[in-house]
């Protein structure tokens, strides 16, 4: 496979969840995961749900999977039928091997995106998604760093050093990248207000803990807060270290 | 990833010219894959299985069984629970076979009818969809005995005899709140077993400590055999009601994840887990007692027993323990046949609209109305053991025919049949597993064995007629 980044683009199928304007653009240069799933309540076998539905799910993604190849991306599709929709496409993240996942909402021209850089651990990941979607784009490039108290500036340059380097190993243009630090008690509020000026947001996804299984995770938080596309790079999956 | 293909041709056409829907490509620890590009979602996991078949069987076993049980058998009758338990648990390891080398919907049916053909599928298919209905309306019924017991302690007075009222009210929510689609009821279920499981081990560990003297009171001396041992076998398949739930668990097989693995300890475990519980509620409820007195009080005498041991908390705690217990029977029992209708349909035995999903709930609303249905008219008759042993009968038959069809398999061995799970003491435990299920239907009540023939016989004719050309089994 070429080094197009594989992005998972889930669909509730059949609840009239479609591609949004302006994201078959945004992924030209991705390959896409098209996810089509339908979620059916435990009384009913997921074989009942395909018997009925298949046939105008398949055309639904059929013309989906049209829009993204038109756009120049490469396209695999899925259609699965499912008690639990959340553990459907952790499995598509897993077997597909997707290194984020598009949380869709609908988009202009991409002129601006955000990055939020948080640490050095899965550098390589956020900037493989950044570089592979973006470089062949004319979209500038602001990677976003939210510091933290004992965090110097030097340190955050040296985030934003090893970030912009390996951008550049992967043909990034350095031009086009900007870098911003911040200084916010609340890391989430900052990244949804800075977003406001751009059109997609790139992020990471965090470790669970206590606090995403309450408050769920920052992503998905920044994803219902923020109107535009976001990119949620995935952690590596423990099976990568496998084998 | 493990991942082997059911090589099944399904061919023909029924009356109303349906097919039978294509077989999946592939089976997949989490997903069931047809065509390639679509799958099927495995998210039933190990707890989950556990609790389907522990679900099903607490509930009738042990809340409506010791006194009629102790009635027509004495002390023994925990000798009829331990031989139910036996064969239970020679039927679910070959059953655990066949549903890794298939995990698909339908359990029995499915194995059945890709095994040794097309009619012994539609009897057996057919049978397990009407032998759930008889298993509910059982279920049911004991729920009313318990409802109207939970009237009676409160002191309400009412004019007529509530039992069946009650039932009647219960199966009619169920089927309509199955319909409504309700969220979470396997979460529910969980918790239900979970909280049934701890009441009943802090009860049968004070009961047991007292049945052996630690508090001071002796034993009523009974005599073990103190109605002979024929009746022993007789209550033996009476009770078989109880062990029904083992195959409640691969009616959803192609629903559990991991089915290699998950499917055979779900069904041997819950059989192994319920036997246990069993055994020991009969001991200290005959113990209590005294199998004269515990048979008078019939479907509530668990509560009588309670009462005895632990006065009036006790009594509540069973109550509330035995509602919950032949609620989540009743329910789990509603899912089960509704998935056996959905088998069915899918294999052009029966019409396709039969399940059919509501485009607003999601629910297949026809399956689960004609589950829901007969079963009313069923709690309408009150007859319990009748009830049990209809529903004990069209199981047996299928058991009996599982092992048949292993044994089946395993000799002609055809490609396909790849089970990741093998049966211990091939071709004992089958051969021994099969016959001791025939063998329990001798021990059956006239009408009992009369009405399970009929509908039997009433299965093979609707094949006849409606699917005659149908062919589903494998490549053998």
């Amino acid at each position: 496979m070429s080094d197009r980044p594989s992005v998972l683009v889930p669909l509730r199928v059949l609840e009239g969840e479609s591609v949004p304007e302006g994201v078959p653009d945004l992924l030209a240069n991705a390959h896409v995961v098209l996810l089509g799933y339908h979620v059916v309540p435990e009384q009913t076998a997921p074989g009942q749900a395909r018997m009925q539905f298949e046939d105008r799910a398949r055309e639904r993604l059929d013309d989906y999977e049209t829009l993204f190849e038109d756009a120049g991306a490469t396209v695999e599709r899925r259609l699965v039928f499912t008690h639990e929709g959340q553990k459907t496409i952790d499995r598509t993240i897993e077997e597909h091997d997707c290194l984020a996942v598009l949380v869709p909402n609908a988009t202009a021209a991409v002129d601006d995106v955000l990055v939020a850089v948080r640490g050095a651990v899965g550098i390589d990941r956020l900037a493989r998604v950044v570089a592979g979607v973006f470089s062949e784009t004319e979209a500038s490039v602001t990677l976003y760093h939210v510091a933290d108290d004992d965090e110097t500036d030097e340190d955050a340059e040296t985030l934003f050093d090893g970030m912009q380097n390996r951008l550049a190993d992967l043909g990034m243009d350095a031009s086009r990248v900007e870098t911003r630090v911040e200084r916010e008690t609340d890391a989430l509020d900052a990244i949804v207000d800075a977003a406001d000026e751009f059109d997609v947001v790139v992020m990471g996804e965090t470790d669970p803990s206590l606090s995403t299984f309450v408050f769920g995770m920052p992503s998905d938080q920044v994803a219902d807060r923020f109107l535009g596309p976001v990119l949620v790079v995935q952690r590596e999956s423990p099976k990568d270290t496998r084998e | 990833m493990d991942e082997h293909s059911v090589d099944v041709e399904t061919t023909g056409r029924n009356v109303d010219g349906e097919v039978p829907a294509t077989e999946p490509d592939a089976v997949t620890d989490d997903a069931t894959v047809h065509d390639d590009d679509v799958q099927l979602e495995r998210t039933i996991g190990l707890g989950g299985g556990l609790a389907i078949g522990v679900g099903t069987m607490i509930g009738a076993g042990i809340f409506v069984f010791p006194g009629l049980a102790a009635d027509e058998a004495g002390l023994a009758a925990t000798l009829s629970f331990a031989i139910g338990g036996l064969i239970a648990l020679l039927v679910a390891l070959p059953t655990s076979e066949l549903a890794t080398a298939m995990p698909r919907s339908g359990g029995g049916y499915y194995f059945i009818s890709r095994g040794m053909g097309t009619a012994y599928g539609a009897i057996v298919g057919l049978g397990l969809w009407l032998g759930l209905m008889f298993a509910s309306a059982f279920y049911l019924v004991g729920l009313g005995h318990y409802a109207s017991a939970v009237l009676a302690e409160l002191g309400v007075g009412l004019p007529f005899d509530p039992v069946i009222a009650i039932g009647l009210l219960f199966g009619a929510a169920l089927t309509a709140l199955s319909i409504g689609g309700t969220e979470n009821t396997a979460k529910l279920q969980n918790a239900v077993v979970g909280i049934l499981l701890v009441v009943l081990t802090g009860f049968l560990t004070y009961g047991v400590l007292d049945a052996v003297g630690v508090f001071g009171r002796s034993s009523a001396p009974e005599e073990f055999f103190s109605r002979g041992f024929f009746p022993v076998l007789e209550t033996a398949a009476l009770v078989f009601t109880s062990y029904l739930g083992f195959a409640q668990v691969a009616t959803v097989a192609g629903e559990i994840k991991k089915p290699g693995r998950n499917l055979p300890l779900a069904m041997v475990g819950s059989v192994l887990v319920v036997t246990v519980f069993y055994v020991v509620t009969i001991f200290v409820a005959t113990s209590a007692f005294g199998a004269d007195r515990l048979g008078e009080f019939g479907e509530t005498a668990m509560v009588e027993v309670a009462r005895d041991l632990l006065g009036l908390p006790g009594a509540v705690a069973i109550l509330g323990a035995g509602l919950l217990a032949t609620f989540s029977s009743a329910n789990a029992s509603i899912l089960s046949a509704s998935r056996a209708v959905y088998a069915l349909s899918r294999d052009a035995l029966l019409p396709r609209k039969a399940s059919e999903v509501n485009l607003r709930y999601g629910t297949p609303h026809v399956a689960l109305l004609a589950a829901g249905g007969p079963i009313l008219v069923l709690v309408a008759t009150g007859e319990t053991e009748v009830l049990a042993e209809v529903a004990s009968f069209l199981h047996l038959v299928m058991y009996g025919l599982m092992c048949v069809a292993l044994i089946v398999l395993r000799r002609r061995n055809p490609d396909w049949y790849d089970p990741s799970f093998r049966v211990p003491g091939y071709p004992v435990v089958p051969a021994v597993g099969a016959l001791a299920s025939f063998a329990l239907i001798v021990f059956m009540g006239f009408w009992s064995v009369v009405i399970g023939s009929v509908v039997m016989l009433a299965a093979y004719l609707w094949y006849r007629y409606y699917a005659a050309d149908v062919i589903l089994k494998g490549d053998v």
